[in-house]
């Protein structure tokens, strides 16, 4: 009971003070307080910050159920798209080693890779951007605070430090950029305990081993074709499609490559339970869905990447008036990434029907604060955004997929063109280059101005940002073939591409 | 009928008097070399035919006559034919050597298969850092370049394949080709003789190509000792000592495979650092990273003699002399013990044996064949295209410009062309270079300083930040006007290669900075600092 009315005094006269400054002076402690030091976070924070406002950003990292914690710079430097390049890189060099053989280099023995070896050089980098932002916030000048941030009132955050200290912080503007968190089941037995997610593989210090990626999302592919390619025993559990909302026959080069690569997938199939037994090791087990039929394997780590959910739960939102996607647990956002409650914002992977992608993060980050600056009334634009897949097959677009473009136009109405490619690098290493894959959607009639591009092939993230800005500036397939390629490349393939998806013909490139 | 004979273009494809030729032409083809007696039941079908037999022979004597003929199998020659053949006419190609001329013999292909092998061996630097284990890797030259070979030799029949398989729709002839010299008569008519026959077209391309410049023993004491990058793809092992001479694309590419592949490399080059044509951005950082990978460069400085020692080494001698210091005094050095002296100084046309002022096909002083914009010659019915006209030695320009021709000659689409403005091009250097319109001096000479302005960024790619080897990215775009219109991209560093071939697209449509500005980038690439760029 004392501590109650401790509290409760406290929380009195804090508000008391921050009524009397408020009406007194007019001012905030901040003109922005920005909840979340992830990428959108920290490049609004930034940016404002040099626009001349006065800012501060919490950042608090929940432990995963694993344990496993790390810095500032939210999911993509931490627990995205870094350390998942880099292990993706690190599984690149694997497939290299082997071509290399057949480039007439002779490497002893078999080839060993060490998990300990990588993981800790990925961790230390991951470390130094930690410290990169950390510095940058302060050459900036902008606030930061190691806490988990709570709504209090339309004007007001508390931050809860580790060791229990609150602080409270009145500010004009708020902004949540909270981003999201790897789901675990909520029916299946043992998932919760046994298992990880992404938030925990890439900070592992000892090798997964024998895997079970659960899910087809583009995390559960990435994960799983690193792993395959740093040579672990790897499953694929899919309920349904592969990469959900991208193009499906793209997806589907996508997993066929990586079942040639080795990764091994379990099709149609719902996991059932996680057990753990005596020598360690998981047991899983699923029923497959074709067969009705219950099946068991066991495996070293079981990993969930099953979808992403909104980090919401802590900030009081709800209490505050913000309201809510019930289903998704997003918060609704405006065009200007305005919530139901005046002078708070919010963007990135918490705002509803947002992509879920860095880059979207940060510009709309730049953009919110020169609104709320006054420098610019630019609105962002999340139409048409490119995105690349790392899997052991690189998968990049930009646009719309086949399907979308024909439930859009209708089928008459769009003409797709196509090719399949053979990569040079693949040749003389005698690798399998049937996946290698070029889809131009474009309207039909008129200039045929494109509607989607796509690409499966080596480098796709660094042959589609090009294309994609193509894409945006309008261009036409005529624009794509009075471009004189770049010979010998990948990428030239997307000037050369001729044989449409109507015409019937054989869309495999020979020659030059 | 008459147009058939003087030259002009047919075109008018799908008109019944077209078709009627067409089917002449083929015949008469087929019975100039058969002689059968069919020909008398032709004759009988065809009002036309007798007409066409005595103004043929008037011509030239018992050439044979197609719609189009094609000297050389090279890029430019082939994607001409091909694209001829589809669109109707009867198409032939002349080739002295092998198909697919110097891109799939001697350059693009064999040249990035080699470039791929280096980047193995700048992967092995990598793995350990990315925790592989894989102990003393030996390098097999012989594995290689057998390898190699066996590719070119598939592609050269690919290349055989695709002119069987081109028929001309309307006619189902397929290309045919001739093997041997062609050589340019003294007929009124254009008329080529190949092996003692004559062949003649309405249309002659010339397809040559070039080939690469060597030193005589006149210029350079002992050159012929040297190879060029011709010799390059003949070579049976890894040479232990290598000299380049030049400071051209061919030169960077040739000693980064090189060096990378563990030969000690020097390279010769007459000015101050490499790709003195690119923006000085690029040159200046090929040069450094040239350095940084361990190849010696040689400043201000020309071969002077070279001679073959008795264990059959070379030892080239060198004087370095700098150009700007009035008083600086020759110096005088030698390399010993040169297994591979290279020259990489150039490139010369294919025009020698083709008798060319003959038929009054004009050249320049370096002769190559003067073409206007449509890709003629100085002699109406004669075109040329691809390196034999000196200008962007690059095949897809080649394989463009042959197929606009076809388009214009056999579609009568008048305006076919090529624009020969920002043409993407990549360097295979170590990391490779790419470029794309003018660099900022170029820029800045046609717009004026106060129009110009330029973005720069330089960092250290991703795939670096746990490798201790590590090499730069660097990126530079030129803008010009109010507008900020993007008139150059220019870049060297890991996946440049790749990146580039996009924003060609963006910048031939007349992308702004503000495009670039409003692109999403795609993370993480080296790509989006090009969409980042302040």
């Amino acid at each position: 009971m004392a501590a109650f009315c401790r509290g409760r005094y406290r929380w009195k006269r804090t508000n008391c003070i921050q009524f009397i400054t408020r009406n007194l002076t007019g001012t905030f402690d901040y003109d922005l307080v920005v909840i979340g030091g992830g990428s959108g976070g920290l490049a609004c924070s930034k940016e404002a910050a040099q626009l001349g406002q006065k800012v501060a950003v919490l950042d608090y990292v929940e432990p995963s159920v694993k344990g496993t914690k790390w810095g500032i710079g939210g999911t993509c430097v931490n627990v995205g798209c870094i350390p998942k390049k880099l292990m993706h890189q690190a599984a690149l060099l694997g497939t290299a080693l082997k071509d290399a053989q057949k480039y007439g280099w002779q490497v002893p023995g078999p080839i060993s890779h060490d998990w300990r070896t990588m993981a800790e050089a990925v961790q230390n980098h991951i470390r130094s951007l930690n410290w990169g932002h950390r510095v940058q916030l302060q050459d900036k000048k902008v606030t930061y605070l190691n806490m988990k941030g709570r709504l209090v009132d339309e004007h007001t955050v508390q931050g809860l430090s580790k060791t229990g200290k609150e602080t409270t912080l009145t500010a004009k503007n708020i902004v949540i950029a909270t981003g999201g968190r790897p789901k675990y089941p909520t029916h299946v037995p043992g998932a919760i305990e046994h298992s990880i997610t992404s938030d925990d593989i890439f900070w592992l210090k000892e090798s997964p081993g024998k895997t079970l990626v659960v899910g087809a999302s583009y995390v559960a592919l990435e994960c799983a074709g690193f792993l395959t390619g740093l040579g672990l025993d790897t499953t694929v559990m899919v309920r349904s499609v592969p990469l959900r909302g991208f193009d499906q026959q793209m997806a589907g080069l996508v997993t066929d490559y990586m079942e040639a690569y080795g990764t091994k997938f379990c099709w149609k199939s719902v996991p059932k339970r996680v057990a753990k037994l005596s020598c360690g090791k998981l047991q899983v087990t699923w029923t497959d869905r074709q067969t009705g039929q219950d099946q068991q394997d066991s495996f070293d780590s079981v990993l969930w990447a099953i979808g992403r959910a909104p980090e919401t739960k802590t900030l009081n939102l709800e209490k505050v008036g913000i309201k809510l996607n019930k289903e998704s647990g997003k918060i609704l956002v405006g065009a200007d990434e305005s919530t139901s409650v005046p002078n708070i914002y919010a963007f990135g992977d918490i705002g509803e029907g947002r992509p879920e992608l860095t880059p979207t993060a940060i510009k709309a980050g730049k953009l919110l604060a020169r609104r709320l600056t006054g420098q610019s009334s630019e609105l962002m634009n999340y139409d048409n955004v490119a995105t690349t897949v790392f899997t052991p097959l690189e998968y990049g677009c930009v646009g719309l997929s086949e399907e979308e473009a024909e439930s859009r136009h209708g089928k008459d109405s769009i003409e797709v063109y196509h090719a399949f490619y053979k990569p040079l690098e693949f040749t003389v290493a005698e690798r399998d280059g049937s996946h290698c894959y070029i889809k131009v959607v474009c309207e039909r009639g008129g200039d045929q101005r494109i509607l989607g591009l796509h690409f499966t092939g080596p480098n796709a993230g660094e042959v589609t940002q090009g294309f994609a800005m193509g894409f945006r500036c309008g261009a036409t397939m005529n624009h794509l073939k009075e471009t004189v390629g770049i010979h010998p490349t990948c990428a030239e393939e997307l000037t050369k591409v001729n044989i449409s998806k109507r015409s019937g013909l054989d869309p495999t490139v020979t020659g030059c | 009928m008459q147009w058939i004979l003087s030259g002009d273009p047919p075109i008018r494809p799908n008109n019944c008097l077209w078709c009627c030729v067409c089917f002449l032409v083929m015949a008469m083809i087929q019975f100039s070399r058969t002689q059968t007696s069919l020909f008398s039941l032709l004759r009988l079908l065809s009002p036309f035919y007798r007409h066409k037999v005595s103004r043929r022979s008037m011509a030239s004597d018992a050439a044979t006559r197609f719609d189009f003929l094609v000297i050389g199998g090279g890029s430019g020659g082939l994607a001409g034919a091909r694209r001829a053949a589809e669109l109707g006419a009867t198409a032939t190609v002349i080739e002295s050597h092998k198909l697919g001329g110097t891109c799939v013999n001697v350059g693009c292909v064999p040249k990035k298969v080699m470039w791929n092998t280096a980047v193995h061996a700048e992967f092995l630097h990598d793995h350990s850092d990315y925790g592989f284990d894989i102990g003393n890797v030996q390098f097999n030259w012989e594995t290689i370049k057998a390898k190699r070979d066996a590719y070119v030799s598939r592609l050269n029949h690919i290349y055989r394949n695709n002119l069987d398989k081109t028929y001309n729709n309307k006619r189902k002839a397929k290309i045919e080709t001739i093997q041997g010299h062609a050589r340019f008569t003294n007929d009124p008519e254009p008329t080529v003789e190949v092996n003692g026959k004559k062949y003649t077209a309405p249309h002659i391309l010339i397809a040559t190509g070039g080939y690469p410049s060597l030193l005589s023993d006149n210029d350079v004491p002992g050159a012929n000792h040297g190879i060029t990058s011709d010799g390059f793809f003949e070579l049976e092992s890894l040479p232990k000592r290598s000299v380049i001479v030049g400071a051209g694309y061919i030169a960077v590419e040739m000693a980064g495979i090189l060096s990378t592949l563990g030969s000690k490399t020097s390279v010769i080059c007459r000015q101050t650092g490499v790709l003195r044509n690119f923006d000085a951005f690029i040159s200046t950082n090929c040069t450094k990273e040239l350095q940084n990978s361990g190849i010696e460069l040689w400043k201000n400085t020309q071969v002077k003699s070279v001679s073959k020692k008795d264990n059959g080494l070379l030892e080239v001698t060198l004087v370095t002399k700098d150009q700007e210091k009035k008083n600086d005094e020759e110096k005088i050095n030698t390399i010993q013990e040169v297994d591979c002296l290279l020259w990489a100084i150039g490139r010369e046309p294919n025009t020698s044996g083709l008798n060319l002022s003959q038929v009054g096909v004009d050249i320049d002083e370096r002769g190559f064949i003067i073409v206007d914009e449509f890709q003629n010659t100085t002699r109406k019915g004669i075109y040329a295209v691809g390196d034999v006209c000196g200008k962007a030695l690059l095949t897809p320009v080649a394989i463009a410009a042959g197929r606009k021709l076809a388009h214009r000659l056999f579609e009568g689409k008048k305006d076919a062309k090529v624009d020969y403005s920002n043409i993407p091009s990549v360097v295979f250097s170590h990391p490779p270079i790419g470029s794309v319109g003018l660099t900022e001096e170029e820029a800045i000479k046609s717009r004026g300083k106060e129009n110009v302005k330029s973005y720069k960024k330089s960092f250290t790619p991703m795939y670096h930040a746990i490798t201790t080897r590590k090499t730069q990215c660097i990126m530079k775009m030129v803008c010009v006007g109010k507008e900020e219109k993007v008139v150059g991209l220019h870049m060297q560093g890991i996946g440049c290669d790749e990146m580039l071939q996009g924003f060609a697209v963006a910048i031939k449509m007349g992308a702004t900075k503000a495009d670039f500005d409003n692109t999403i980038a795609i993370h993480p690439t080296s790509s989006e600092e090009f969409v980042t760029m302040r």
